[in-house]
This record gives structure tokens, sequence and C-alpha cells, in this order.
């Protein structure tokens, strides 16, 4: 039962707790982490975290990409940035996206240097994690 | 001779900067202490980052940023300074490194340019050096890591294309509260670290990890990582450094204007003794012309 997730940023440890399980965005598909899972490493890419405590509720947050790293009864996800739903700020992330999403359009039509490109599209997928996060905590 | 309201007026105008000198003192002890708890923060990520590298990459040695070339036909410094001067010698000595390592490296076929980071560095070498600058940047009141995304990602994708050949990092290494040195930092090609330096007894035995997509593909993403949190923690310890040797550098300061009051309030007692001397040999003399 004890599965302990540890989400490390540059910024610090950004969440560190004994959860039922966890269900990560990998760059190959969503999985999930109970408890004695075989040893496993694998990319993450940006999008929501579930987190299921061991009282049975559920916690969310959001990841940009990184790296998540199983082993026994630990969970290390290695990320940029992490956020908890509750920390997430919607109006500023959805016209965040708004404005990505703007922004990359003219991009787009004026075909930009791809590094600007993919500097937008970052942006835009970041906030539509948090979106996405502050969404199903809340719904 | 100055009178004694010039020296009343200079004790007070030092009297003022003092009360800078110490103020300034004290909002960079504050700012030190945010800045080292950064760089702790920071270390976590670092560790873990170098041990997964360890775990995905012992042996491979074909990754695109891993690549030495035989040639350097253009080598890319980046220099961090920091923004704001009033730091003793801080700036000086990384532009001086600066200036040493173009000096070395520029031969016939090395071109040298500077990737600056820092508004000191930046006002320095936009004047007439004959170094060449091709971006420069101010380091902002607080590092964050998506800014040295930003800066690493421009320096991959031109190492990627073949631009540049080689990238180092000059900038002050945060020893102390009261020591920063000027330190290099080979930043690409990437030295992948070797398992087995710290490698505890056991660890080896272990079973292998199932690494999905694959070990290739991992590794694509992994290492632009570790190099972004290579010039993360650069970044972090110019922080440091600078509200580091602006402590010291106010501390000294403060330390000169006590001393510049006291011998000046010395000045100015013995001016004012000599005032009523004088006029008392007047009252006297006159007294004595009167009997």
């Amino acid at each position: 039962m004890p599965l302990d997730l540890i989400v490390v940023t540059p910024q610090g440890e950004a969440f560190a707790e004994t959860v039922e399980q966890v269900v990560l965005p990998g760059s190959e598909g969503d999985f999930g982490v109970l408890e004695s899972h075989e040893k496993f490493l694998t990319a993450l890419k940006p999008g929501p975290v579930e987190i299921i405590l061991p009282d049975g509720s559920s916690e969310w947050a959001a990841i940009s990409d990184g790296f998540a790293e199983v082993s026994g009864s630990q969970v290390v996800v290695l990320v940029d940035e992490c956020f908890k739903a509750h920390e997430i700020d919607l109006e500023h992330a959805q016209h965040t996206r708004a404005e990505a999403e703007r922004e990359l359009a003219e991009l787009l039509a004026q075909s930009a240097s791809e590094e600007a490109r993919v500097e937008v599209e970052t942006t835009l997928v970041r906030a539509s994690a948090m979106i996405e996060a502050h969404g199903r905590h809340h719904g | 001779m100055p009178t004694l309201s010039d020296i009343k007026r200079r004790i007070v105008s030092i009297q003022s900067t003092q009360k800078i000198t110490s103020a300034m003192k004290m909002v960079s002890a504050a700012k030190l202490r945010r800045a080292q708890e950064a760089i702790e923060a920071a270390r976590p990520y670092a560790q873990r980052m170098r041990e997964t590298l360890e775990e995905v990459g012992g042996g491979e040695t074909n990754h695109p940023l891993f690549e030495q070339r035989e040639e350097k036909a253009r080598v890319e410094v980046v220099v961090i300074t920091s923004d704001r001067g009033l730091a003793g010698a801080y700036n000086g000595q990384i532009i001086k490194a600066t200036e040493a390592f173009v000096a070395e490296r520029r031969t016939g076929a090395t071109k040298v340019s500077l990737t600056i980071v820092g508004k000191k560095a930046a006002d320095y070498f936009k004047g007439p050096r004959g170094i060449e600058v091709s971006s420069a940047r101010p380091v902002g009141p607080n590092v964050n890591y998506l800014e040295a995304k930003q800066v690493a990602g421009g320096l991959i994708s031109r190492f990627e294309s073949g631009e540049v050949d080689e990238v180092v990092i000059i900038h002050n290494e945060f020893v102390s509260a009261i020591a920063q040195n000027a330190k290099i930092v080979p930043l690409l090609p990437f030295v992948p670290p070797v398992a087995g330096d710290d490698a505890e007894e056991g660890t080896e035995a272990q079973a292998p990890y199932e690494i999905e997509p694959n070990p290739e593909r991992l590794l694509t993403s992994l290492v632009p990582k570790a190099v972004e949190v290579e010039l993360f923690r650069a970044l972090l310890e110019n922080q440091a450094g600078e509200h580091a040797a602006r402590m010291t550098a106010m501390e000294n300061a403060t330390k000169n204007t006590e001393e510049l009051i006291e011998k000046l309030t010395l000045e100015y007692n013995r001016a004012r003794q000599a005032a009523i001397t004088s006029e008392l040999v007047e009252i006297i003399t006159g007294a004595q012309a009167l009997e």
C-alpha cells in the first residue's frame, strides 16, 4: 500500500508524501503506479497528474515535461515545474492560453523561426495542463 | 583652515552616506540568505538528474551533444555577471577572466563570441572591445529556471547545427560569503557523468530499469535538461555571489565612513577649542588693556 511520491523541481521539492496510487502523463501515454511496480524509467509530457491519497481522495497537479523513476515503493518525478490544482490561478491560465493560441496563429501565418514557435507552444501546453488539472480537481 | 560649519556639513553628509551603505549591507545580507536557500533547493534536482543520467547514459556515447569536435571554428562563452554595481571586484574579475580566456582561445581559425547574462558585462562589452557579442540579456531580480532553459535551448540548437563547436561558462563560483572566484566551466560538448565514481556497494547488483520509450530517445530529452541544470546552477551561484560581494563591499564602506566621521569629529572639536581659546585671549587682553 505505501508508495512514496517525491516530486522534485529545480526550485525544490514540490511534493513528498505517501500515496496510494499516482497517474502520470508518460510520453507513451498515461500510466498508473501502485506499490511494488517494476523498476521503470520514462519521459513525461506536460499534463495533469492524479494523486490518490491513502484515504481514497484524489488530488490533482499540473506538471511540465520531465522524467519519472519508479523503483519498488518509490516514485521520483523530475520536472521543471509542478503546480497543485488548488494553487492554480484559473483565470490567469486561461488568459495565458488564449494569448498563446493567438500568438501561435500569428507565428504560423508569418512562418516564423522554429525557436519562437516552440517557445509559444511550450507556454500553450503548460497553460492547458494547468487548466485541465484545475478542471479535474473541481469537477 | 575650514570653518566649524564646513566641518559640520561634511560630517552630516558622511553620516547620510553611512546610512545608505549600512542599509544596503543589510538588504544584501537578506538577499544572500534567500539566494543560498535557492541553491540548496536546486541541489536535490541536480543530484537526481545526474543519477538518472548515469542510469540511462552509462556506456552511451553517441548523443549529438557529447560530440567532441577536432576543429573548433567557433567557441561560445557564456559570461555571467550581475546587473548592478557596488559589489567590489565582483564583476571586474569576471570581465578580466573573460578577456584573458578570449585572448588565449582566439587563434587563426578559432573565433570566440560571447553570450552575456548580466547588464554589467553587457555594458562593458558593448564598447569597442573587438569581441563579438552574440546576445546579451539582464539577469533580472530573481533567477528562474525557465530563463536558464531559454538560454540553454539557444546554445544547444546552435551547437547541434554546427554553428558553435564548444561552449563554456565563465561565472563567479560561490565559495563562501567572503570568497567568490571566477570559474570557467565547460558546458558543451556535454561530458556525461560516469557511473561508479560515487556508486555505493551493491547498487550494481540491482535489476536494471525498464526504460520507456528506449534509452536513446530518453537520453535525447535528458541531456538538454542536464545542460539547463548546469546553466541554472551557474546563475544561482552568480546570484548568491553578487549579494555576498555587495554585502562585503558595503560593510567595508560603512567601516570607512565610521573612521572618517571619527577623524572629522576630532577636527571639529579642535577647531571649536581653538575658537574658544582665541576668544578668551581677546577678552583677557581687552581686560588687561583697561587696567
